[in-house]
């Protein structure tokens, strides 16, 4: 729970900062401090949890926190902190409001840890709300710019949709099973029925919307592309990891029992995710949306981890949702150096900015699963705790095997103008040292969890 | 079943009233007739103007602090059953209501004159 408070009051305590201090540089200084301080809090927990700790459940029952939440939201607060060493100075830039951005992201965080914690249908709704709301700010914290004004409005709409959908599947549920808290849910007393069936159905459409799965993805290329691009980041890595975690959370625990029920409709919607995404990516001229519709794809293999109902599903989306952070963004930090955001942005960059080229490469590479970086392990974990199922997935797992060698074609576009063509890659911003000792860092973190993805599972019990 | 019969009842007498109340009724059409009605004054211009975004901030700060009080009565109709415990958990959330309200104070979103 100390860290579920702590993420709260460090968001108002961002807030109150904007109002005394007037030096952006300041501001990201100070989230630095409070993401390390963050972390450690977490930290502590998960030392407590290890050393033998039961953890109690909280508030009656609506929180309760197990090993795999608390290792999830250290990793996401660490990776937070990358996020704000790599993009502080880019997240100065979009407005006046620096204090303010620092704190929703802090809000995010909040909202993650309850999404990893929660213990009752309420607070996957809150969580899930709390979660999302910075968001629609932050899509649109570039008031100037119409994009983004359309990217925040086009998803604080569609949000608000689809947690309508969400909370009509939730109290579906609540019809059928008289509660909301999901340890209690007996799906053999109760008949599965046609209530119940809708109401996993909703829940199941308002999460794929959450984390952008085909074919309720319209608003993520739009969004992505209009939002500015530090928060474009935020919102493509450690939200949409959280959200995995419920959604997987929700239906290997609660409801995998009946998953004979939900697996087809689920598995058409992975099948739609990662066609539509990788198709539709390789035809993109800008990077940024490459990005976009390469995290609908991405979003395609986490659905996997939710598809197999075990417990490598579980091992395999912390290992997926570090590596996939971790390499976005960098991607996007690296991205957000050069002025030209399509692929012609990039021609000669290896020759002019090798350590940048060099970095790109590695995330690039982890995105699209080759060997010895994290991604292939993130896709490997994922795609065996389907295959331990059985046969039955046998088709998708083939079908995902191609996608993914689709997606290295577009990856591997952005290589091709790094290394292969000639031309004058422009900075919009200069690279500091700084800069290039966290980029080197995000890309060993990439190798070491290519080479021994273990030390991420070392923190799990059983 | 009741229910379906009753649905296409209510349908059926919406869409026969209002099918004879178009048929019989007699039509003058007048161009007055298409002009907003604004309680008989003539209406000026348009009614989608740019507004100052300072209507909009109120509005929605009085949103906020309507649902805080919209909070307090089932507190208070269970004030004695939840406790001392109940009490810090209602202050702790006046707490960071009040933290609310006094950053749009300092941020300025109530100053009406620039």
């Amino acid at each position: 729970m100390k860290p579920l408070i702590a993420s709260a009051v460090f968001g108002v305590i961002m807030m109150f900062a904007a109002l005394s201090v007037k030096e952006k540089k300041t501001f990201t200084l100070l989230a630095t401090l409070l993401l390390v301080l963050l972390t450690g809090v977490n930290i502590y927990e998960l030392m407590h949890i290890m050393n033998g700790e039961i953890p109690e459940a909280l508030f009656n029952g609506m929180l309760k926190y197990g090993s795999f939440s608390i290792w999830f939201n250290t990793l996401m607060t660490g990776i937070a902190l990358l996020y704000v060493l790599l993009c502080g100075k880019h997240i100065e830039k979009v407005g006046q409001h620096t204090g303010e951005y620092y704190g929703l992201i802090f809000f995010i965080l909040c909202g993650a840890n309850l999404l990893s914690g929660y213990n009752n249908l309420l607070i996957l709704f809150l969580g899930i709300e709390i979660i999302s709301i910075p968001q629609y700010i932050l899509a649109g914290s570039d008031k100037r710019n119409l994009k983004s004004s359309e990217a925040s409005l086009k998803y604080f709409l569609m949000g608000a949709f689809s947690t309508g959908i969400l909370l009509m599947g939730i109290a579906l549920l609540y019809g059928a099973m008289h509660t909301f808290d999901v340890s209690q849910f007996n799906f053999m007393e109760h008949n599965v029925d046609a209530m119940s069936l809708g109401g996993i159905f909703f829940i199941m459409v308002a999460l794929g919307f959450k984390v952008s799965a085909a074919p309720m993805h319209f608003w993520t290329p739009d969004v992505y592309d209009g939002a500015p691009t530090p928060f474009t980041a935020i919102m493509a890595t450690i939200v949409k990891a959280a959200i995995f975690v419920a959604f997987l959370r929700l239906f290997s625990e609660t409801f995998g029992g009946i998953s004979q029920h939900w697996t087809l409709v689920l598995s058409i919607v992975t099948a739609l995710t990662l066609f539509v995404g990788n198709i539709t990516a390789v035809f993109q001229q800008s990077v940024k949306r490459m990005l976009a519709y390469s995290s609908i794809a991405q979003a395609g293999f986490m659905l996997f981890a939710v598809l197999a109902v075990n417990a490598t599903g579980f091992k395999g989306i912390i290992i997926y949702a570090v590596a996939y952070s971790v390499a976005t963004i960098g991607m996007f930090a690296v991205l957000m150096k050069l002025k030209d955001y399509t692929y012609d942005g990039f021609n000669g960059l290896g020759r002019k900015h090798p350590l940048l080229a060099f970095t790109a490469t590695i995330f690039l590479l982890s995105l699209a699963g080759i060997p010895l970086t994290g991604g292939f392990f993130a896709k490997y974990f994922v795609l065996t705790a389907v295959m331990e199922q059985g046969t039955g997935m046998m088709w998708l797992v083939i079908f995902a095997l191609l996608m993914a060698a689709i997606s290295a074609y577009y990856y591997f576009k952005v290589l091709m103008a790094m290394y292969f063509k000639k031309g004058e890659p422009e900075l919009a911003i200069e690279v500091t040292t700084g800069d290039r000792f966290f980029l080197g860092l995000a890309a060993a973190a990439i190798i070491v969890i290519g080479v021994a993805p273990d030390i991420l599972l070392a923190w799990l019990k059983n | 079943m009741p229910v379906a019969v009753q649905l296409l009842i209510a349908i059926g007498f919406v869409a026969i009233m209002m099918i004879a109340s178009h048929l019989l009724g007699p039509k003058r059409r007048t161009s007055d007739k298409l002009i907003n009605f604004e309680s008989g004054i003539p209406s000026i211009g348009n009614a989608r103007q740019p507004m100052a975004v300072k209507y909009f901030l109120v509005a929605i700060l009085f949103v906020l602090f309507d649902v805080e009080v919209i909070f307090f009565y089932p507190y208070a109709v269970n004030f004695r059953a939840l406790g001392t415990e109940g009490f810090y958990a209602v202050l702790m959330f006046v707490a960071f209501f009040f933290c609310g309200f006094f950053y749009i104070i300092k941020k300025g979103a109530l100053k009406w004159e620039d």
